[in-house]
């Protein structure tokens, strides 16, 4: 089993034999898609909502919206079907809430509400998410079957 | 200046200054509470793509205690304070008179003395830079978060900050002199790109 770590807007793709490994998510959200059938799976750990709120728009997987349909296509081209995918979200929290102006919405609440309207324009289903609170996760997903894994120095490991 | 990759060999040289006498002032403080002798390092001005801040000071998945606040006032930015996690179980240990080694979760009274620590720290370092520039700087309320530092690092700058590509800081390390002592940190400066004018107008940089 081999370990592809996905960085920050960095996105990786593995088959059975890959555990996809994405450290340190704070407002950031992990995007993991999944065939199981053909046991290919793909993760993207994106940092911001919109291509708008950045001047280049060159890395497609800092954004969601950018991200799934490049998830979708290299997955597709190693096999995977694209009506069989189906998608895990972690992420999105708010660190440092009570620094932040009252009212305002958060990055992390952000980037997961443009995660889950990403993947409905990509017409995959969204099956689980671990987002929001005030805390730090790591995710490791197991591609062969699927699993995955979120950890916090909070709460410890949880499947997701 | 579009972003801090213009800066130039003089303004970078001015920001070091800056974190330099921020840097000591807090040192000097640490140094009180704590009646050990607190080394700080050259500071180092970081400039760097948003998404390869996770690793501006030690590992992404290392944990630490990180206090961050808001700079108000005539210059608008943020200025954290790092402890490694084993840095901040000692620090606990000496605040909260305990033996060495003692401390090893951090419950309130341990999330309430590095909050205070963070605090002081943070005010005497603004303080610092608020006489040295005769500039109005008004701190806000701390926050602490114990977490992943590269969860930290990237919400400091995603939420807090304005800047989306390249961001930057000016980084001081410090160490507790003592070799026996693990102690150790960094103070990070992180202005708002406005206002660096306004620091080298107040330093009287062309």
């Amino acid at each position: 089993m081999s370990e592809i770590m996905v960085r920050v807007a960095d996105l990786g793709v593995g088959g059975a034999e890959d555990v996809l490994v994405t450290v340190g998510l704070g407002s950031c959200v992990a995007i993991i898609l999944h065939d199981a059938t053909a046991r290919v799976g793909g993760m993207a750990h994106v940092l911001l909502p919109s291509p708008a709120l950045s001047r280049s728009a060159d890395n497609p997987a800092k954004f969601p919206q950018l991200a799934v349909p490049r998830l979708v296509e290299l997955m597709t081209a190693r096999g995977a079907s694209e009506k069989r995918l189906v998608a895990r979200i972690a992420g999105g929290a708010s660190m440092f809430a009570n620094l932040a102006p009252a009212g305002a919405i958060q990055m992390g609440e952000r980037n997961v509400v443009a995660t889950r309207q990403a993947l409905q324009a990509s017409s995959v289903p969204l099956l689980a998410e671990a987002v929001g609170g005030d805390f730090g996760r790591t995710v490791r997903f197991f591609v062969a079957d699927g699993r995955v894994e979120v950890s916090s120095v909070a709460h410890g490991i949880q499947p997701l | 200046m579009e972003d801090a990759r213009g800066l130039k060999e003089l303004q970078l040289d001015a920001l070091r200054e800056v974190a330099n006498i921020g840097a000591g002032h807090a040192a000097t403080a640490l140094s009180q509470m704590t009646n050990q002798t607190i080394m700080i390092s050259v500071p180092e001005v970081n400039v760097r793509p948003l998404e390869e801040v996770t690793d501006l000071v030690g590992s992404p998945d290392g944990v630490i205690a990180a206090v961050l606040m808001q700079m108000m006032g005539d210059l608008t930015g943020r200025t954290l304070v790092l402890f490694p996690e084993a840095s901040a179980f000692r620090l606990c240990d000496i605040l909260l008179g305990r033996p060495h080694g003692t401390t090893t979760e951090f419950g309130v009274m341990e999330q309430s003395g590095l909050k205070e620590v963070g605090n002081i720290l943070v005010s005497a370092y603004m303080n610092a830079l608020s006489d040295f520039m005769g500039m109005m700087l008004v701190p806000s309320v701390p926050g602490l978060v114990i977490d992943l530092a590269g969860a930290i690092l990237t919400t400091t700058y995603l939420n807090f900050g304005h800047e989306r590509d390249f961001v930057f800081c000016v980084e001081t390390s410090f160490h507790v002199g003592g070799a026996s002592e693990r102690l150790q940190g960094h103070f990070l400066l992180l202005p708002d790109m406005p206002s660096l004018r306004a620091i080298f107008d107040a330093i009287r940089l062309p």
